[in-house]
């Protein structure tokens, strides 16, 4: 101890041995220097400013210290965030899984019991929820399987562990494994999908460096049926189509088993039937649908041909392809109950009302005509019965391009289906630029547009349900749950107007061949020819479909059935329409579906219902009453338009001063040359504004 | 240790008695940390670059054992020895650094290292000391002298040393441990008395130099780009490093049973602490957080009652150093600040990291020893 210190004061050494001797050592001063302790200690002014400096350094150290303080706390506060208060969770793709260890072996007698417990386990192991169909048949499945992998590094003899295991687990390919083993990698994968059994096989063999992966895979056991709805997954699980897709995040997501609203029983009667037709009429493609009228669920919806849903990989694309929601097919004469239904709707037309069906219409380029024509007039119900374009191209007309429009849109033809798909189309729409009078006239009589089956099925059961349009689902729908809202389209006057021209259509018309005793099936036929390459109509090449609703008395169930391309034999006599090919079918679907739906034929009361749904053919007109005569066409009458009407006077009117009063369906031949001259010449001039519909 | 009496004057006696024995317990749990987190993270690092599986636990090892070693004898020295130490080895380090630029070993776009048998060293990383207590030893001789002149004449050649170094670290580049360089001489001025308005001066050029950086230095401006806006490029190691985080939570997966080692590059380097957030969870790192804060803090406070000059300064310096490395690399990789390479002293792996760290904690500790008016008791 060489110096001493008097400011240091509490310094039991200090002061327990004070030396006279002793010097104390300022601050700053040199060692060698000190001066007395009892002696006045003189400050001076550079010490005093060496003082103030230290003072100052003090305060700043505790400035310095409460700086690194906070940073620290800083760094606390974010480490609470990222660990406790807001995790960042691993994503699904950059998270490795380890290896777990394989389930300690049961002792040999309780294999089984083990067994049962694992398969009773199946809902709460697996990650992917099991699919349901409506009644609770099992539609698809998670089964826990294990993936085997190896760690090459890790083992003795890469040869001898491929031998072994080809041995023990036949299946697995002993020169790949090889392969794979002899790689210096730390990853290999060997085989997927191993049963439990296999697994413990592998397990007993106690090759180290052998893994598993806890896996699953998905089992759909019906196969085929309903393939395109439940779409299917692919190798690591994760759906690629159809229900599996739609609705990937809720099965991974919750356990509970996702209940459709498919019925199996009638998936597989439907999809038996279209197979059967398809194969009979040699078709490329076919769909049906059958749709519970009241709630929009959907019981089946098949599109041929299909594949087996377990293994989608090697489905082809017109396997995959869903006919009945992606699918954009002009929907042909089914679209004529949307026709009858706005005209009656919107009051453009009654029931006794005539259209002249006599002669063919040629309109620009195109050429209405009608298959198997009447040659003359037809009342209203007849142009449905006998599917006359030519009077549902009129009645189309009287109704208005605009009426049309917002009828379509309410009805839901010009957007999505808002089915739970993936796979759910838009269809086909002129823009309302485009849409003349011509178009008017043929989507009248379901040409023109292009929607897909579901759109003419969902259409098609607002027009028999009352007038309610629904939205589509794949859903159940739980059984205690409210009726499902949907949108009023219609009154329901021209519902029941529209059941009975259904009806009509079965028992006098096209649709004859649907019929089934006591089940009072409405409906009508759809045969559209499709559109070629070359923008042009193939003939000999239709789509034909049959659009029904059973029982027609109190509508149920919506039957739609089609077939892509089919072709005429003997038993059609040469043809290959809709009431020959799609309407059978149609009959057949629902005589075998309705006890399973619990609908039993009403055949004692028949008569008495079918009644209350007949209507004439020809009905009479009502004392006093009279139909507009310009919807009939008269060409050389002047005729008279209601005042709300009134349109701003047409080209062809000025054309033809006098003629015609103004708006609408100028149903008057000006000379066929003249016609020509406009269609032909070039540029979109002759095709806009009000056209001429000429009638010959 | 209690083998040793008071009254033992040996020189490990007296060391024994005077050293601060808490930071030397804090310290030593460092190292136990560093091993234990080595021996998670590293086998998995060894397997990616095929090299044996405990090569770098074995190396490690060693380091820290040596990194001990330094310190205990580093901190044998009296205040005066530690600055001609720090003298010294400033001057080699200034040369070493000097010669990176011509004869160093290009690493990831930056030449900051000298490739020595066994291990390459980074100079830069023994500047940071050495400079710190230089730089106070200037600053205290400048107290001393009592002519205005002279009073301003040893703090301006701290200055100009501290523009060298700048401009050696800004040549290589390396702007993590210039920031660090200078934010350290820049406490040591504050505490030296420096007028707040040039302090504040001084931030503000700091400021200016970082949005120079910016602008300038084109890896600066991507690191900071992709720290604001996350998707703009490749956070990969960030964005795994708070995953682990996130999936250690309170308590941690385990030892052993983190993912992110397998998939970080730098995880038993730069990212060591998100392997221990992973694996211990929350409270283990509070724990190593809680560590560096009470070396930091007690020897800052512990400076309240030193009155000489040149002790407090190097002292705080050297303590700053130490404290600002280590939040820099726990915020970056939580995240709180842009990625900025650099090792969490005594726990990342790196053999030139943990002797220069051990060089600063062991001077710490010789200039903290209990001294009776500049003489160790």
């Amino acid at each position: 101890m060489s110096g001493r210190d008097d400011q240091r004061e509490g310094h039991p050494h200090d002061m327990a041995a004070p030396s006279p001797s002793s010097v104390a050592h300022r601050f700053g001063a040199p060692a060698a220097a000190g001066v007395p302790r009892m002696e006045h200690v003189q400050v001076t002014a550079p010490d005093l400013a060496r003082r103030a400096a230290m003072e100052r350094t003090r305060g700043r150290l505790v400035i310095a210290a409460a700086g690194f303080a906070v940073l620290f706390l800083a760094v606390v506060g974010k480490l609470a965030d990222a660990t406790i208060i807001d995790p960042q969770l691993p994503r699904p793709v950059a998270q490795m899984r380890r290896p777990e260890p394989p389930p300690p072996l049961p002792p040999d007698g309780a294999i089984q019991s083990a067994a049962a417990a694992a398969s009773h386990d199946f809902g709460t192991r697996v990650e992917r929820a099991a699919i349901l169909d409506r009644n609770g048949e099992i539609m698809a499945i998670s089964l826990p399987t294990a993936a085997l992998f190896a760690n090459p590094r890790e083992m003795i003899d890469p040869a001898d562990a491929a031998r072994k295991l080809a041995t023990a687990v036949p299946r697995l390919n002993e020169k790949m494994m090889a392969r794979r083993l002899a790689t210096d990698k730390q990853f290999v994968y060997l085989a997927r999908h191993l049963s439990p059994r296999e697994q413990l096989t592998i397990n007993t063999l106690g090759i180290p460096g052998v893994y598993f992966e806890k896996t699953e895979r998905r089992r759909y056991p019906l196969g085929r049926v309903a393939a395109q709805v439940l779409g299917g997954v692919d190798v690591d699980g994760k759906g690629v189509a159809g229900v599996e897709r739609f609705f990937d995040q809720r099965l991974r997501d919750e356990p509970d088993p996702l209940r459709l609203s498919i019925d199996v029983r009638v998936q597989a009667v439907v999809r038996d039937e279209l197979d059967q037709a398809m194969v009979e009429f040699n078709a490329i493609g076919a769909t049906g649908i059958v749709m519970d009228v009241r709630t929009g669920e959907v019981l089946a919806m098949v599109s041929l041909p299909d594949y087996d849903a377990n293994d989608v990989g090697h489905a082809t694309a017109d396997q995959r392809f869903n006919r009945a929601v992606t699918g954009m097919y002009e929907p042909g004469s089914t679209f004529k109950l949307q026709t009858a239904s706005m005209a009656l709707d919107s009051g453009a037309a009654q029931l006794w009302y005539q259209y002249d069906a006599a002669d063919v219409i040629h309109i620009g380029r195109f050429t209405i005509t009608d298959f198997e024509g009447k040659h003359r007039w037809l009342y209203f119900p007849e142009v449905l019965a006998y599917s006359s374009n030519l009077g549902a191209a009129r009645m189309a007309l009287s109704v208005g391009a605009e009426k049309q429009r917002e009828w379509l849109r309410r009805m839901g033809m010009f957007g999505r289906l808002g089915i739970e798909l993936p796979e759910a189309g838009m269809p086909i729409v002129q823009p309302a630029s485009r849409w003349k009078e011509v178009v008017t006239m043929t989507v009248g009589f379901g040409h023109g547009i292009a929607v897909s089956p579901l759109h003419v099925v969902r259409g098609t059961a607002a027009v028999a349900n009352g007038g309610i349009l629904l939205r589509p689902t794949i859903l159940a729908r739980p059984p205690d749950a409210p009726p499902p809202k949907g949108e009023r389209v219609m009154q329901q006057s021209t519902s029941d107007i529209m059941r009975k021209m259904m009806r009509l259509v079965v028992t006098d018309g096209y649709g004859k061949t649907a019929e089934v005793p006591g089940y009072f099936v409405g409906g009508k036929t759809g045969t559209a020819e499709k559109v070629g390459g070359k923008g042009g109509y193939r003939k000999h090449t239709n789509v034909a479909a049959f659009m029904s609703v059973f029982p027609m008395n109190a509508p149920r169930y919506a039957v739609y059935m089609m077939l892509d391309e089919p072709k005429a034999n003997a038993s059609t006599h040469g043809y290959a329409t809709a009431g020959w090919v799609a309407a059978p079918a149609a009959g057949r679907v629902i005589a075998r579906i309705g006890p399973m739906l619990g609908l039993l034929p009403a055949t004692d009361d028949a008569a008495a219902i079918q009644a209350t749904l007949a209507v004439p053919l020809q009905p009479g007109k009502p004392p006093g009453a009279h139909q507009p005569p310009l919807l009939i066409g008269e060409p050389s009458r002047p005729v008279p338009r209601p005042p709300t009407h009134v349109a701003p006077p047409a080209r062809d009117a000025a054309r033809a001063p006098g003629r015609m009063p103004a708006r609408l369906p100028v149903m008057a031949p000006p000379p066929r040359d003249a016609r020509h001259e406009a269609m032909l010449a070039p540029g979109p001039a002759p095709v806009s504004g009000r056209q001429t519909v000429a009638v010959r | 240790m209690s083998t040793l009496s008071r009254a033992d004057t040996s020189l490990l006696g007296r060391w024994w008695w005077t050293v601060d024995r808490w930071t030397l317990a804090a310290i030593g749990m460092l190292i136990g940390f560093g091993y234990v987190m080595m021996l998670a993270a590293s086998p998995a690092v060894a397997e990616r670059i095929h090299v044996a599986r405990d090569s770098f636990i074995l190396k490690q090892v060693v380091f820290l054992a040596a990194a001990g070693c330094v310190v205990v004898v580093v901190s044998l020295l009296s205040p005066k020895g530690v600055r001609r130490v720090a003298l010294v080895g400033c001057v080699i380090a200034l040369l070493l650094t000097a010669l990176t630029l011509v004869a160093g070993t290009e690493i990831k776009g930056a030449r900051r290292w000298v490739s020595l048998p066994g291990m390459s060293l980074q100079p830069s990383e023994f500047l940071k000391p050495c400079f710190a207590v230089v730089a106070a030893w200037l600053l205290a001789e400048g107290q001393r002298e009592t002519t205005r002149m002279r009073r301003m004449a040893w703090p301006a050649l701290a200055v100009v040393i501290a523009g060298l170094i700048g401009v050696l670290l800004r040549a290589q580049p390396d702007m993590g441990m210039m920031a660090v360089i200078m934010g350290v001489f820049f406490i040591q001025l504050f505490l030296n008395g420096l007028n707040l308005f040039v302090a504040g001066g001084l931030l503000g050029l700091f400021g200016v130099g970082g949005v120079a950086a910016y602008y300038t230095i084109s890896h600066v401006r991507s690191r900071v780009d992709r720290f604001l806006d996350p998707s703009s490029g490749d956070n990969w190691q960030v964005m795994r490093a708070q995953e682990a985080f996130g999936a250690g939570g309170l308590l941690g997966r385990g030892p052993g049973e983190g993912h992110v080692k397998d998939l970080i590059p730098d995880a038993h380097a730069d990212f060591i602490f998100a392997v221990a957030g992973e694996e211990f969870g929350m409270i283990i790192c509070l724990l190593i957080l809680g560590v560096f804060a009470f070396i930091v803090l007690r020897a800052l406070l512990r400076l309240l009652h030193e009155r000489d000059h040149y002790v407090v300064l190097a002292t705080a310096g050297l303590a700053s150093g130490f404290g600002l490395q280590a939040f820099v690399n726990m915020a970056s990789t939580l995240r709180l600040i842009p990625t900025k390479g650099m090792t969490l002293p005594f726990i990342s792996y790196g053999g030139s990291s943990a002797l220069a760290v051990a060089v600063g904690i062991g001077m710490l500790l010789a200039l903290t020893r209990r001294r009776h008016n500049g003489d160790l008791l």
